[in-house]
C-alpha cells in the first residue's frame, strides 16, 4: 500500500471516528436521561478524547462560525445550552462503527482511554503547579487528554501492521513514533495533525498533538502546554498509567523540566492523585475495572 | 425603518375573544425601509398568513421577499405554508435562518411542513423560486446600505438575533431567549459539584450576557421576548428558553436602548392582563434616558 493510499484511508476513517467502547454507553444514558445534569454531560464529554475533540470541533468549525472561538467545554454548555450540547453529542456518538470490543486491534481501547485520562489529568495538576489561571485549566487537560488521538485511525485501520509497529518499537528499543515513521512513513502526531486540521480544534491542541515527540521544533509562543503534556506523557508511560503503545518512552531533556520548574518529586506526589481521577471515572462510567 | 407586527404570540397560536386585541398569531414581524422596495419578513409564524394576503391586495407586480427565520420552533414557522405568494409563479423568496446541527438542512426543517403527511401541496410542486439559506454568526452588508448582524441568543437550540442597521437608525430582535445562567451548581454538597467548573460557568455567563448587551448597544428599537412575568419565571419557568418581562426591559436599559417592545406573549396571556402590564410598566417613573416601553400588538406600526 502507499503512502497515498494509507492517508486517503486515514482521511475517510477521521471523518467518521466514534467514542471509545470505555464511554459510549454512558454518553446514551446520559443523553437520552431528561434528568441528566450539566455536570454529567461536561463529565461525559471529558472522559472521551474522541468526543471531546468532536463536540469541540463542531462547535468552532467555520460551519457554526461563532465569532469568539471556544476552548473549554463548560463555556460550550453555557453559551450553546445543553439541550445543543447533547444532541450534538448524539450525532457524533456513531455506533457500530468501531466494531465489537473483541474484534482485534493491537492498541486495546480500554488501556488507551486510561493512558489518555491520566495524561489529560496529569497535565493539568501540571499547570496547576505552575499557578496556571484557573481558567486555562481546562485546557491543559484537554490537550492532555487529546494527545494520543493520531493512534485511533492506525490502530483501527491498520490493526495488523501497527500491531507489527508496536512489536518493533518493543524489539528494537524505539520510541513508539519512530516505528511508526519507519513502518508507515508517517507517525501518530503527522496523524495527529490530520485530525486537529480537519476538526480545526485551535492552536494548543494542534500543536500539541504534533509536537510532543519533537520537543526541539517548539516556537516559543505556546511551549508551556506542549512541554507539560509531553512531560506528563513521559511520566504517565513510565509508570504503566494505562498503555498507548510506547514501550520506550523518551526522556524529557533536563532543561524542559527545570524551564517548568516541575520535578519527577513533584510527579511521584501526584502519582496517586491521577490514579483516583481514573477510579472515579471508572464508577461513573460503571466499567469494571 | 418601519415595522409592523402581524404575530406577537409565542409557543402557539391563541385566538378567541381573550386575545382579540393584543392579537393571537405567532411571530411575524414585516420590516421595510424608506426609498426601498424591499420587503423583510422576520419569522414565518402564523401572522405571516395575513402578511402574505396583504402583500398580493398591495402590489401589482411579481413579489420579491426576503424572510429571516430566528429559529425553526414551530411557531416561527408554522404559518410557510399558508404564505399564499409562495403558490405563485413570478414570486422570489429568500428563506434566511440559523444553522443546524442535524442532519437535515433548512430546506428541509421549513419546507418538509409541505409534504403529503401534513399537507394537500408538497414543496416540489410550489410555483415560486425559493432559495434557502443558513446563517451563523457574522454580518451581511447590502448594496442598498442595509447591513444585518447575527448574534445566537440563550434558547432550547440555535435562535438567532437580528439587528438591522440602514440610514442611521438600528432595529434588533431579541427572542426567542432567556438570560445565560450558569448551570453549574454552586451548592458544595450537590454532587458533581467542581468548584474550577462553578467559577468558569459564572465567567462564561457574565461574558456571555454582556455580549448580548453590545450586540443590542444603542438601538432605536429592541423586541424582546417577554413571555413570563417574573414570578412565573422564577417559579419553574426558568430553563423554558424565555424571558421574564422584567429582564427584557432591564436589557434595554442596560444596553441603551430608546425603545423596548415586550413580545412573544405567553398564549395563556389575556387581553386584560397584557393591558394590566403595560399600564403598570409605562406608569413606573424612568430615570432620563431609559427607554420607552411598550407592548407588542398585532398590527401595531412603528417608525425607527
Amino acid at each position: 500500500m502507499t503512502p497515498e493510499e494509507r492517508l486517503a484511508i486515514i482521511q475517510r476513517y477521521i471523518a467518521k471516528m466514534p467514542p471509545l467502547p470505555a464511554t459510549v454507553t454512558k454518553v446514551l444514558a446520559i443523553c437520552n436521561d431528561p434528568n441528566a445534569t450539566p455536570a454529567d454531560l461536561n463529565k461525559i464529554i471529558s472522559l472521551d478524547p474522541v468526543l471531546m475533540g468532536k463536540v469541540l470541533r463542531l462547535i468552532n468549525s467555520a460551519y457554526y462560525g461563532l465569532v469568539q472561538e471556544i476552548t473549554s467545554l463548560v463555556r460550550a454548555i453555557i453559551m450553546l445550552g445543553i439541550n445543543t450540547v447533547k444532541n450534538l453529542v448524539l450525532s457524533t456518538a456513531v455506533l457500530g462503527t468501531l466494531g465489537n470490543r473483541r474484534d482485534f486491534q493491537a492498541l486495546n481501547m480500554d488501556d488507551f482511554w486510561r493512558h489518555s485520562l491520566s495524561v489529560g489529568v496529569a497535565s493539568k495538576l501540571i499547570a496547576r503547579k505552575r499557578g496556571a489561571p484557573r481558567n486555562r485549566l481546562e485546557e491543559y487537560f484537554i490537550a492532555g487528554l487529546l494527545h494520543d488521538l493520531g493512534k485511533i485511525p492506525l490502530n483501527n485501520r491498520f490493526s495488523k501492521d501497527y500491531e507489527e509497529v508496536i512489536h518493533r518499537s518493543r524489539s528494537e528499543g524505539l520510541p513508539l513514533f519512530a516505528a511508526e515513521k519507519a513502518f508507515f512513513g508517517i507517525d501518530h502526531a503527522d496523524v495527529g495533525r490530520l485530525i486537529t486540521d480537519n476538526w480545526q480544534l485551535g492552536a494548543d491542541i494542534s500543536d500539541t498533538l504534533f509536537f510532543h515527540h519533537a520537543l526541539e521544533g517548539v516556537e516559543s509562543s505556546n511551549s508551556e502546554i506542549i512541554f507539560s503534556v509531553a512531560l506528563a506523557n513521559y511520566y504517565v508511560n513510565v509508570k504503566g498509567l494505562g498503555f498507548s503503545g510506547n514501550c520506550c518512552p523518551q526522556r524529557v531533556a533536563d532543561e524542559i523540566l527545570s524551564g517548568l520548574d516541575i520535578t519527577l518529586d513533584y510527579l511521584d506526589s501526584v502519582e496517586q492523585e491521577v490514579k483516583s481521577e481514573i477510579d472515579r471515572a471508572l464508577v461513573f462510567l460503571r466499567v469494571a475495572g | 425603518m418601519q415595522v409592523r407586527f402581524w404575530g406577537v404570540r409565542g409557543s402557539v397560536a391563541s385566538p378567541g375573544r381573550d386575545t382579540v386585541v393584543y392579537g393571537g398569531n405567532t411571530a411575524c414581524l414585516e420590516l421595510r425601509l424608506n426609498g426601498s422596495d424591499r420587503v423583510i419578513i422576520i419569522d414565518a409564524g402564523s401572522g405571516i398568513r395575513g402578511l402574505g394576503a396583504h402583500l398580493i391586495r398591495s402590489r401589482s407586480g411579481p413579489i420579491e421577499a426576503e424572510i429571516f427565520l430566528t429559529h425553526t420552533h414551530w411557531d416561527h414557522i408554522m404559518g410557510f405554508p399558508f404564505f399564499d405568494p409562495i403558490y405563485r409563479p413570478n414570486t422570489r423568496l429568500k428563506v434566511y435562518g440559523p444553522i443546524t446541527y442535524e442532519d437535515d438542512t433548512l430546506d428541509r426543517i421549513v419546507g418538509d411542513q409541505l409534504s403529503y403527511r401534513y399537507f394537500p401541496v408538497r414543496h416540489s410542486e410550489l410555483s415560486a423560486a425559493i432559495s434557502y439559506h443558513q446563517l451563523r454568526e457574522g454580518e451581511m452588508r447590502f448594496s442598498d446600505g442595509l447591513r444585518i448582524k447575527t448574534k445566537y441568543l440563550n434558547h432550547s437550540l440555535l435562535c438567532l438575533g437580528y439587528r438591522f442597521e440602514f440610514d442611521g437608525k438600528v432595529l434588533c430582535t431579541g427572542y426567542d431567549t432567556e438570560p445565560f445562567q450558569n448551570v453549574f451548581s454552586d451548592d458544595p454538597d450537590s454532587p458533581g459539584y467542581d468548584p474550577v467548573v462553578c467559577e468558569e460557568g459564572a465567567q462564561a455567563v457574565a461574558d456571555a450576557n454582556a455580549a448580548l448587551l453590545a450586540f443590542f448597544a444603542g438601538a432605536d428599537l429592541l423586541i424582546h421576548d417577554a413571555q413570563y412575568t417574573l414570578s412565573e419565571y422564577s417559579g419553574g419557568k426558568s430553563g423554558w428558553g424565555h424571558s421574564p418581562m422584567e429582564h427584557a426591559i432591564a436589557t434595554a436599559q442596560a444596553a441603551g436602548v430608546k425603545k423596548v417592545v415586550l413580545f412573544h406573549h405567553d398564549p395563556d396571556r389575556r387581553d386584560d392582563e397584557l393591558q394590566a402590564l403595560e399600564d403598570r410598566f409605562r406608569a413606573v417613573r424612568q430615570p432620563p434616558g431609559a427607554p420607552e416601553i411598550l407592548v407588542a400588538r398585532e398590527g401595531m406600526l412603528l417608525k425607527v
